[in-house]
C-alpha cells in the first residue's frame, strides 16, 4: 500500500452525509439493501445527530463567501460550519484569538453564522413549542372570557 | 473532521468475483480491506470516496486470481488539533472522560485537561464510577449522561501495535499476566485526547 497524498482535501460534515446519502443511506430502514456497510451506517448516525443533517453544498459556499472578509483560518471556517455556534462563549474555543482578531465584528460574524447555516432541529423544535403554548394559552383565555 | 486521502495499492481480486463488473468488484474489495480500520497517521477509514484508476489484471503464474493495481481516495476520520467536536459521555471514572462518537470510542478527557476547579462524587447510577462537578462563581454545573460534550482535541495517538510477550515466562508469571491483561483495556489503534478546560467547552447545556 503506498501513501500517494495523505491530505487530498478536506470534507466538512455535511459533504460526507451528502456522501452517504447518495448511497441510499437515509432511504433504506432495513440497512440491509443499501450499499452502505453497517460502519458506515454508525457515521451515518452521528452526522444525522449533528447540523449537518440540514445544510447543503450551497449554503456552505454562500456561508465561505461571506466570511471571507473576516480572514479565517480553514479549518476554523470548517469548524464553525461543522459546530454552528450560536453564541460568542461558543465561538471562543474555535477561533484563536478571538478578541484580538474579530474584536467588535463578532456579533456581525454571529449574525452571519446565525442567518445563513439552518440550525439543529431540535432548536426549531423548542421554538415551535413555545409558540404553541402561547397559542394555548390565549385560546384559554378567550374561552374564558366566554 | 473528515480528510480525504489518495492511496495505491496492489490487490487481488478472488475468482469468485469475477462475474461482477470490475468497478463494483473492487470497490467491494478495497471496502473488505479498509473499511473501518486505521491507517497510522492517516486515521480511521469511513468510507471509500471513489477510485481514480485501475490498472493491471495480470496473473500471476501458480495463482487462480488477477492481481490490480488500484488508485483510490478514501474518506478518513482524522481530526486535528484544536478542533472542537460534539460527542457523549460514554465512561466517567475517576482518571476522567471517556467520550463517544458513535463510530469512534477511544476520546479520553484525562484528569489534568477537566475543567477547572471540579469536585467529584461518586455516581449512583453506575458502579465504581465517578461524577465530575464543576464549580464556577459558587455555582455547580454537574456532568451528566444525556449531555452533547464538546471538547477540543488535543493530541491524537497512534500507539504501535502491542508485542506478544510470554515465550520465556514460567507458569506463575502467565498466571499473573493473565489476571492484569484482563484489567487492560483491549488494543486501541487510534486514541484520541480531549480538552474541556476552556469557555465553551463541556455540556452544552452550560453554555447555552
Amino acid at each position: 500500500m503506498k501513501i500517494l497524498q495523505s491530505n487530498a482535501g478536506v470534507l466538512t460534515n455535511c459533504e460526507v452525509l451528502e456522501l452517504l446519502k447518495s448511497r441510499g443511506a437515509g432511504k433504506d430502514p432495513t440497512r440491509v439493501i443499501a450499499a452502505v456497510a453497517p460502519s458506515e451506517f454508525k457515521v451515518y448516525d452521528y452526522l444525522e445527530q449533528t447540523v449537518a443533517f440540514k445544510q447543503t453544498i450551497e449554503i456552505i459556499h454562500k456561508f465561505v463567501e461571506d466570511c471571507k472578509k473576516y480572514d479565517l483560518a480553514n479549518g476554523e471556517m470548517l469548524n464553525v460550519v461543522n459546530i454552528r455556534p450560536s453564541s460568542a462563549v461558543e465561538i471562543d474555543p474555535i477561533i484563536q484569538d478571538c478578541d484580538s482578531r474579530m474584536g467588535d465584528r463578532i456579533d456581525e460574524f454571529l449574525e452571519n453564522v446565525v442567518q445563513v447555516l439552518p440550525p439543529y432541529p431540535s432548536q426549531l423544535e423548542s421554538n415551535e413549542d413555545t409558540a404553541e403554548d402561547k397559542e394555548e394559552t390565549t385560546d384559554d383565555q378567550q374561552t374564558g372570557v366566554k | 473532521m473528515f480528510v480525504m486521502s489518495e492511496i495505491e495499492h496492489t490487490l487481488r481480486l478472488p475468482p469468485h468475483l469475477l462475474n461482477r463488473p470490475l468497478n463494483a468488484a473492487i470497490k467491494g474489495e478495497l471496502e473488505s480491506l479498509f473499511l473501518d480500520k486505521v491507517i497510522d497517521k492517516l486515521g480511521l477509514c469511513v468510507s471509500v470516496y471513489d477510485i481514480l484508476s485501475i490498472d493491471g489484471g495480470f496473473i500471476f503464474p501458480g495463482d487462480g486470481a488477477s492481481t490490480y493495481t488500484a488508485r483510490f481516495r478514501l474518506v478518513m476520520f482524522r481530526p486535528y488539533v484544536g478542533e472542537v467536536i460534539s460527542a457523549r459521555l460514554k465512561e466517567s471514572t475517576k482518571d476522567g472522560l471517556r467520550l463517544s462518537l458513535g463510530f469512534f470510542d477511544d476520546i479520553y478527557v484525562p484528569v489534568p485537561l477537566m475543567p477547572n476547579p471540579y469536585h467529584t462524587e461518586p455516581d449512583p447510577e453506575h458502579k465504581n464510577g465517578t461524577r465530575w462537578v464543576w464549580e464556577y462563581m459558587g455555582e455547580n454545573y454537574p456532568i451528566d449522561w444525556a449531555d452533547e460534550i464538546r471538547f477540543r482535541v488535543h493530541t491524537v495517538n497512534y500507539p504501535p501495535l502491542p508485542v506478544e510477550q510470554g515465550k520465556d515466562s514460567e507458569q506463575k508469571d502467565s498466571e499473573e499476566k493473565d489476571s492484569r491483561q484482563k484489567d487492560l483495556k483491549p488494543f486501541a489503534p487510534m486514541v484520541i485526547t480531549g480538552s474541556l478546560d476552556a469557555d465553551g467547552l463541556g455540556p452544552t447545556a452550560w453554555w447555552v
